[in-house]
């Protein structure tokens, strides 16, 4: 808590302390420093940097342009999200029917966003470039000569040179996914469904109502509080499954593989990493086939003479093992498909940790007498948790977000008998985002699909932050340094 | 070495879990060579081998299977990506791990914040934004996808690069090298595990995607999909018995050469980590 406080003092502080420059900017500052707040480039020009005037003027200019022709168009309908449906109107003079000036709710929202993003910047570059252009005054005043531009373009290369490293990546990572998840984020606090597809049909905020109706409000006929539970909780049990059993079995089959009497170690990794080499949508859409209702599984089974078996203990009631059409077989289904797919890839890492273990201890432990169980159970069982436990919550995490497996082996073929969960367009068999996907692409149901990422995300931040403070608190930090 | 029966039982288990892990492998390329075109449900392997899939689907283009096209495509969509993504992770790798400046740490939680969110959710924001710089389907708005975030993933990079000693960067500097200088000249030719990783897993990217493909590539024209859409599309329940031994032969005509690159990459990430290990 300390540091929070200590951290938000601090930020406090510099905002303080970059206020008072600026207000010194302000009093002392010449003409130029003055009227640099009208054309950003004036204390450039007057300290002659004639070539950095122009890029900060274009860079303004460039806003304003922005603003006045783009942002205008939508910035001012933020608050409402658009009041004009689309319509068809006879024009008289073309004598044709055409399309009013409609509004469009995601498209205002989304330019909105954008818009305010870039004044954002511009607002720093602005406030920045002020108390830059007193501070060229005062090394003028003080008699020291402005950098030259290629000095300073030079910096780039040099002290300032992850600016151009990092310049690109950060704007990809801004359009492709901080734009997009801030909208979304918007959205789960509108109307955005089927009822409401722009532009026939226009949504607008609704403030908290999607949250209430997915934490079991939102009236009697809603079922989303019912169907967010169960997914919920099976999203849970999945993720806890999904990761322990490949954990496990990736460490016990790599120390299998890495015991000193086996023969042709790296014909038996391959083997089993040629499983995963496999792209996961033929391997796993195969593998749908493989226990389909009429597939190959269930022929052997039923020439074995199993499936009767199982309808005489009254397992199943149908002429077929419904491996992945059915709830608790699906559920099991997918958790040993996912130990297919899942251990190959955790003996690999596995099998990368335990080359470096740390061999001394496991010689004098033997000389102790100690017998290999208890060598696996005390040291290299700890050694490996040590080093893999971060990892193994970034697996949890990835597991709640395990979009492949479940959409992969199940889309289109289950259907769920519940009529609760079938109304909010939930199955037994769903993890909380392919729930969030079928929202979105079968039912454009955007509004809920928007609040159950959001949930998804503090799941994972919750798991993450625990966690980690866990295995970074105390002293364990050096044990194996 | 005297052979004790425990060390039988070992291999003989392991022999029984590989036979467990490669069973429906073998379906696959056993499939793949049957003459029959819908699922063979009785028996495990064909009654009748032959190579027809294989001619069909590399020769005989109809509306449904483009197979040649739909490989041409994703390999000039992984082409690009590889070149963008592989810059990008050892840009932002570099930055992170060997300049120290203000923002540093800010930028490097503000990256692991990103990756807890559901990668889902912004789909349809990102296909909102496509639409308006007129990019869906579009190969170029599908690389843009795949590979303008790629930075997000420099955190195995920017581990190796932290084994490089800092001595040999300081040197550098004395002798009066650039930062530039030293990225180019000293950081990426000894990060060349981690490269090659880097290169094959990002070129690996568009052969494995199915959920961005298939929102960004709607029009239902299939010359224009990529391997992931139109072998899934194989699998719809109308077309399943006309074109299920197709698409096993798809399968491993796209299995063998990802195999061997999933091959070498995961040497290299191997000898990326234990190799930093030994360094450091």
């Amino acid at each position: 808590m300390k540091t929070v406080t200590n951290k938000f003092s601090n930020i406090f502080d510099s905002i303080m302390s970059g206020l008072s420059k600026y207000k010194e900017a302000i009093v002392k500052g010449d003409l130029f420093v003055k009227l640099s707040f009208l054309w950003m480039g004036a204390g450039y020009f007057r300290r002659k940097q004639y070539i950095k005037s122009l890029i900060i003027t274009l860079f303004e200019i460039a806003v304003l342009v922005f603003t006045f022709t783009f942002a205008i168009q939508y910035v001012p309908k933020f608050g409402t999200l658009g009041t004009v449906k689309q319509e068809s109107v006879f024009n008289p003079i073309t004598m044709q029917k055409e399309f009013n000036n409609y509004d469009n709710s995601f498209q205002i929202l989304l330019f909105s966003l954008v818009s305010f993003i870039v004044w954002a910047i511009f607002l720093v570059v602005y406030i920045r470039n002020i108390y830059r252009q007193y501070q060229l005054q005062l090394d003028e005043q003080n008699g020291k000569a402005p950098e030259k531009f290629k000095d300073y373009m030079n910096k780039f290369l040099n002290s300032k040179f992850h600016i151009t490293l990092l310049a690109l990546p950060v704007l990809g990572i801004s359009l492709f996914i901080i734009i997009p998840l801030i909208a979304m984020i918007f959205v789960a606090f509108t109307n955005y469904d089927q009822k409401h597809m722009p532009p026939t049909e226009l949504f607008t905020w609704v403030g908290f109502n999607n949250f209430v109706q997915l934490f079991g409000g939102g009236g009697i006929t809603s079922t989303f509080g019912y169907a967010f539970v169960r997914v919920l909780i099976w999203t849970l049990v999945w993720a806890v499954f999904a990761t322990f059993t490949t954990y496990i079995g990736g460490i016990l089959l790599a120390s299998l593989i890495n015991n000193k009497r086996v023969k042709l170690k790296k014909m038996w990794r391959t083997l089993f990493v040629i499983t995963i080499a496999v792209p996961q949508f033929v391997s796993l859409l195969l593998v749908k086939n493989f226990f389909a209702d009429g597939g190959i599984v269930n022929t052997i089974c039923a020439n074995i003479g199993l499936i009767d078996w199982l309808r005489d203990i009254g397992m199943i009631n149908t002429t077929y093992i419904p491996f992945l059409t059915s709830p608790g077989w699906a559920h099991v289904m997918v958790i040993l498909i996912n130990i297919w797919v899942g251990v190959p890839y955790q003996m690999l890492i596995a099998t990368g940790v335990l080359m470096n273990l740390p061999n001394d201890q496991i010689e004098s432990a033997r000389m102790d007498g100690a017998n290999s169980f208890q060598i696996f159970r005390h040291i290299t069982m700890p050694y490996v948790l040590f080093i893999t436990g971060p990892a193994l919550v970034t697996d949890f995490v990835r597991n709640i977000n395990n979009f492949n497996v479940i959409f992969l082996l199940t889309n289109n073929t289950y259907t769920t008998s519940n009529q609760a969960l079938a109304n909010s367009q939930a199955k037994e068999i769903d993890l909380l985002v392919t729930w969030l996907f079928t929202l979105t692409r079968d039912n454009y149901n955007y509004k809920m699909a928007a609040v159950i990422g959001i949930v998804v995300f503090v799941i994972s931040a919750v798991c993450t932050l625990v966690v980690f403070k866990r295995l970074t608190s105390g002293d364990k930090e050096g044990a194996y340094r | 070495m005297k052979i004790k029966f425990s060390d039988i039982l070992r291999h003989l288990f392991l022999a029984f879990l590989a036979l467990i892990w490669l069973i429906p492998i073998v379906w696959l390329v056993a499939t793949s060579f049957s003459k029959y075109t819908g699922m063979n449900t009785s028996t495990f392997f064909p009654e009748e081998w032959s190579l027809i899939n294989y001619k069909n689907l590399l020769f005989a283009s109809d509306s449904v299977t483009q197979f040649p096209s739909w490989f041409k495509n994703t390999f000039v969509i992984a082409c690009a990506t590889c070149v963008v993504s592989t810059a990008f992770v050892l840009m932002v790798a570099y930055a992170t791990s060997c300049m120290k400046f203000k923002m540093r740490k800010t930028l490097m939680n503000i990256g692991i914040t990103l990756n807890l969110f559901p990668a889902v959710l912004s789909m349809i924001a990102v296909y909102f934004i496509l639409k308006a710089l007129d990019l869906t389907n579009n190969h170029l708005g599908l690389i843009l996808i795949y590979s303008a975030t790629s930075g997000l993933g420099y955190l195995i990079a920017k581990g190796f690069m932290d084994t490089v000693p800092e001595s040999l960067r300081e040197a550098a500097y004395l002798d009066g090298a650039s930062e530039a200088r030293v990225f180019f000249t000293i950081v990426i030719p000894m990060s060349k595990p981690i490269i090659v990783y880097t290169i094959i897993s990002s070129f690996l990217v568009p052969w494995m995607d199915f959920v961005f493909a298939t929102l960004m590539l709607n029009s239902g024209i299939s010359s224009n999909w990529t391997v992931a859409i139109g072998l899934n599309n194989m699998l719809d329940r109308m077309l399943l018995n006309q074109y299920f031994t197709q698409f096993c032969a798809g399968g491993v005509l796209i299995s063998i050469p990802i195999s061997i690159l999933f091959l070498i990459m995961q040497k290299f990430y191997v000898e990326g980590i234990t190799g930093g290990a030994v360094k450091g």
